[in-house]
């Protein structure tokens, strides 16, 4: 009951922080930059990320094994893994336009995490036979910090795209607007970023096509090396997932919907990665690849466990009826 | 790291292929020397893309005294306006290598064309389009194969898409079960498209990747300024010396060769390139083991859902002798001699009843079908004598979720009570006493021989290290003394912004030699991309 309260308590609070840190930037996007909200967004963050920590923590006590077992576990390790995204280009204090991106993703995992959709499956439950094992730790995380690194890549490459094709944009949005509507929310604030720093760099004579140029190829580069380490991290994670396999269920690949769909993930990232080999694709084309990178993740990552099917099930849930 | 190249630096008086190689005359000419008096002073520093040149540049950085090594550089840069021998079309002259490898005259004709036709197949193969669409269409296959239910009899497939009502207007079940796609997996459109792609990243692998390892094993030097022009990073500073510029980047890090009037540096590269070793496992001898299940059983949380089960399996040889016992659980399988036995399911197997005292019976339990992963187990015991005419026979039906409880409905459907087997409670149902004896559990056990399993492990080894040293960055820089000007070109694989930043602040850093008009000094950071 105590861990119950507990849990309850740090989701609230990085909750509404982390709500907090994401209108102080829509202020900062929007109104004017200013130096005491930034900081203090920082400081959000860092509140957000201690409760995220303290939850997932408090839950591996109270339950005595890793939090991964259920949906609701993982969409929280998700944005801790999202946070962590976020901290790692400030540990070489390098600029980056990582954090628009990072942001909004936690609040986003966090408030569908949360949200009254899921709230059977917030219990915490028994592990299944079959994940009582060190590889639970090992490939989940891994999967879980993969898929983090590999949506915030294909979000960037996704705002490129949409700066690079500003115009056709409104007719682009009528046309897939249901898909594209997550993509929108973020490219958005990509693009009122571009904006923004056209505009503060007035001293120098205003190039709009120089900073849109500049702006794109600065979110490619990002891009890339994101999507490469998101890359790795998911390698490490699917072989871990066939040992595991060959460890509980005899075989480590059984072309099971989850493994296969890893498996297609993995497949449009290694094409991102080799379509920027050729420079007349780097940039667009291969910035379409990720975006589409983009979808599949999240099939593999909730479509499935929407479906229920395979060996995976443990992950699944069921929407309410009505 | 005494790789052949340092070496070389730090024993410059050795003698070496590389000293004969790239000095055709023996003696050095001070064209340096020369080039210091004669340049005047008309060319403004800071061409190409730097904005912060025009002054004078800072000496030498600290960071190089505080390396070990030492570089020692040849006197002065011969001239460069002498030709250097040039193969093939490549400006790049492999550093080791002593003489240009002439191409051997006259040949088997047949050979050459079987070596013309393996050349054009290779490059049809590594065509980077086509791996990219193979890969596609992998992936596509793949996404079909989840979406069509595999592995389905025929007429599953004839009556979900019927040739007169065909899904999507067009796709009947010939769509499917031509090309083999109620099995995907293992369809000869999915297997072939998979050996291609193996075939296009073996020739990638030969054509692209296998001269590149060499190029990176042999630190090449380059000796064209036009190709050091052409790398992502490029700049020109006159008035330098390549001198100072190897000294400036030992002091960022990087590993310095120079020879004559080129120079090359890399950070990052590794030393010797790892080979994966293939392990080849023996095949097992023949299985002439007997296993034995000594005993199942379940382990239950406090909510009742099966915590764990366990095997207690022991292993006979011929000669009835045990040689191995070990407790078997999920994610803890017996490993003997090749053969893995893995414990992957469970079963309910009978349930021991006594009727009124008489028995006990045993009880055949059946599985019945769920949706869901849930598993429940019936069974049926009869009070009334059945006959052939009267198959509507009433009786006692038990379920049961698990081994723990059973639960007892009575003739009509009713419900009556649950039950554990270890009770040993009777409970009364229609007249009769029933005592649930015991509850004969079954396990599922999987028994499996894979000789591959070491290599495939090997090769998801080998995967994971090449991924992460893919990741890992390296850069190069190569440098030529062009007279008095120096070319500078470099590329790096990851960081391509923060790469330029750090090589215009080193560049800020060569010192020029001779003083500009403009005298101030500016160090640090140049805007530049």
């Amino acid at each position: 009951m105590l861990f119950a309260t507990l849990e309850h308590i740090l989701t609230h609070i990085s909750f509404s922080t982390i709500s907090i840190v994401i209108t102080i930037h829509l202020i900062t996007l929007l109104v004017r930059e200013l130096r005491g909200l930034r900081d203090s967004s920082e400081k959000g963050m860092i509140t957000t990320f201690f409760s995220i920590t303290g939850f997932l923590v408090s839950r591996w006590v109270s339950s005595g094994h890793f939090p991964l077992s259920n949906l609701y576990e993982s969409l929280i390790f998700l944005s801790w893994a999202l946070y962590i995204l976020h901290t790692i280009p400030k540990i070489q204090n390098s600029k980056n336009d990582l954090s628009t991106i990072t942001t909004p993703s936690t609040i986003l995992t966090q408030g569908f995490a949360t949200s009254g959709l899921l709230t059977e499956m917030h219990q915490s439950t028994i592990l299944v036979p079959a994940l009582q094992s060190q590889w639970l730790m090992m490939h989940v995380s891994m999967m879980l910090l993969s898929y983090a690194t590999l949506l915030c890549g294909s979000l960037l490459s996704a705002a490129l795209l949409i700066i690079r094709f500003r115009k056709n944009f409104d007719f682009f949005l009528k046309k897939k607007k249901n898909i594209l509507l997550k993509t929108f929310f973020f490219s958005e604030i990509e693009y009122l970023y571009a904006k923004r720093s056209a505009l503060k760099k007035t001293s120098f004579p205003a190039f709009p096509n120089y900073y849109k140029y500049q702006l794109t190829e600065r979110l490619d580069s990002w891009s890339y090396r994101v999507i490469s380490l998101g890359f790795t991290l998911l390698t490490i994670g699917i072989l871990c997932g066939a040992v595991w396999a060959n460890e509980a269920w005899g075989s480590y690949w059984n072309w099971d919907p989850k493994e296969t769909w890893a498996f297609i993930t993995w497949t449009i990232f290694a094409i991102y990665l080799h379509s920027r080999t050729n420079p007349n694709w780097k940039g667009t084309n291969s910035a379409l690849v990720a975006s589409i990178g983009f979808l599949i993740i999240w099939i593999c990552y909730f479509g499935i466990n929407l479906l229920g099917i395979g060996l995976h099930s443990y992950g699944s849930f069921t929407l309410p009826s009505k | 790291m005494p790789s052949p190249a340092s070496y070389l630096l730090l024993n410059p008086a050795k003698p070496s292929s590389l000293r004969r190689l790239s000095h055709p005359h023996p003696s050095p000419c001070p064209r340096l020397q020369a080039s210091r008096l004669h340049v005047s002073c008309d060319a403004q520093r800071g061409g190409g893309s730097r904005t912060g040149g025009g002054g004078r540049r800072e000496a030498i950085p600290t960071g190089a005294s505080k390396s070990k090594k030492q570089i020692v550089f040849f006197d002065a840069a011969p001239p460069v306006a002498q030709p250097q021998p040039q193969q093939g079309g490549s400006a790049v002259e492999k550093g080791g290598s002593g003489k240009p490898t002439t191409k051997e005259g006259g040949g088997n004709a047949a050979l050459a064309l079987l070596r013309r036709a393996t050349k054009k197949t290779l490059a049809a193969l590594s065509n980077l389009p086509l791996a990219i669409s193979e890969m596609f269409a992998i992936a596509a296959l793949m996404a079909l194969g989840t979406v069509i239910d595999q592995g389905e009899a025929p007429s599953y497939y004839f009556e979900k898409f019927p040739e007169d009502d065909p899904v999507f207007g067009f796709i009947t079940w010939r769509w499917i079960l031509t090309p083999g796609f109620d099995h995907m997996f293992s369809s000869p459109v999915f297997l072939g498209l998979l050996a291609l792609l193996a075939a296009s990243l073996m020739a990638c692998t030969y054509t692209t990747q296998l001269p590149m390892v060499k190029v990176a094993r042999r630190w090449s030097f380059t000796h064209s300024g036009e190709r050091i022009k052409k790398q992502e990073f490029a700049d020109s500073l006159p008035r330098a010396s390549i001198q100072d510029l190897g000294v400036i980047l030992m002091g960022a890090g990087y590993e310095v060769f120079t020879k004559g009037p080129s120079l090359y540096a890399f950070k990052g590269l590794a030393g010797d390139v790892m080979k994966p070793r293939g392990v080849l496992s023996v095949a097992p001898d023949v299985f002439n083991t007997e296993v034995h299940v000594n005993r199942f059983y379940m382990e239950y949380y406090d909510s009742g859902e099966v915590s764990q089960f366990y095997s207690d399996l022991s292993l006979f040889n011929l000669d009835g002798k045990e040689v191995m016992r070990k407790t078997i659980k999920v994610n803890d399988p017996l490993r003997y001699g090749g053969i893995t036995i893995y414990q992957t399911d469970w079963g309910f197997s009978a349930l021991q009843v006594k009727k009124n005292g008489e028995g006990p019976f045993n009880l055949a339990m059946a599985p019945l079908k769920l949706n869901g992963d849930k598993k429940l187990y019936g069974t049926f015991l009869p009070l009334e004598d059945s006959d052939s005419s009267n198959p509507s026979v009433k009786g006692i039906s038990m379920l049961a979720r698990d081994l723990q409880s059973i639960v007892l409905y009575d003739q009509d459907g009713k419900f009556v009570g649950v039950r554990r087997p270890s009770s040993k409670l009777p409970i009364e149902i229609n007249g009769n006493e029933i005592l649930i004896e015991d509850a004969i559990g079954s396990t599922g056990l999987d028994l499996k021989t894979d000789p591959g399993v070491p290599i495939v492990y090997a090769g998801f080894g080998a995967l994971m290290l090449t991924t992460c040293i893919s990741y890992l960055s390296h850069s190069q820089i190569w440098a030529l003394q062009d007279g008095s000007t120096v070319v500078v070109g470099g590329k790096t694989n990851r960081a391509k912004l923060e790469f330029s930043e750090e090589m215009n602040r080193l560049l800020d850093k060569v010192p020029e030699l001779i003083g500009a008009n403009n005298e101030n000094v500016v160090d640090g950071k140049s805007t530049a991309t």
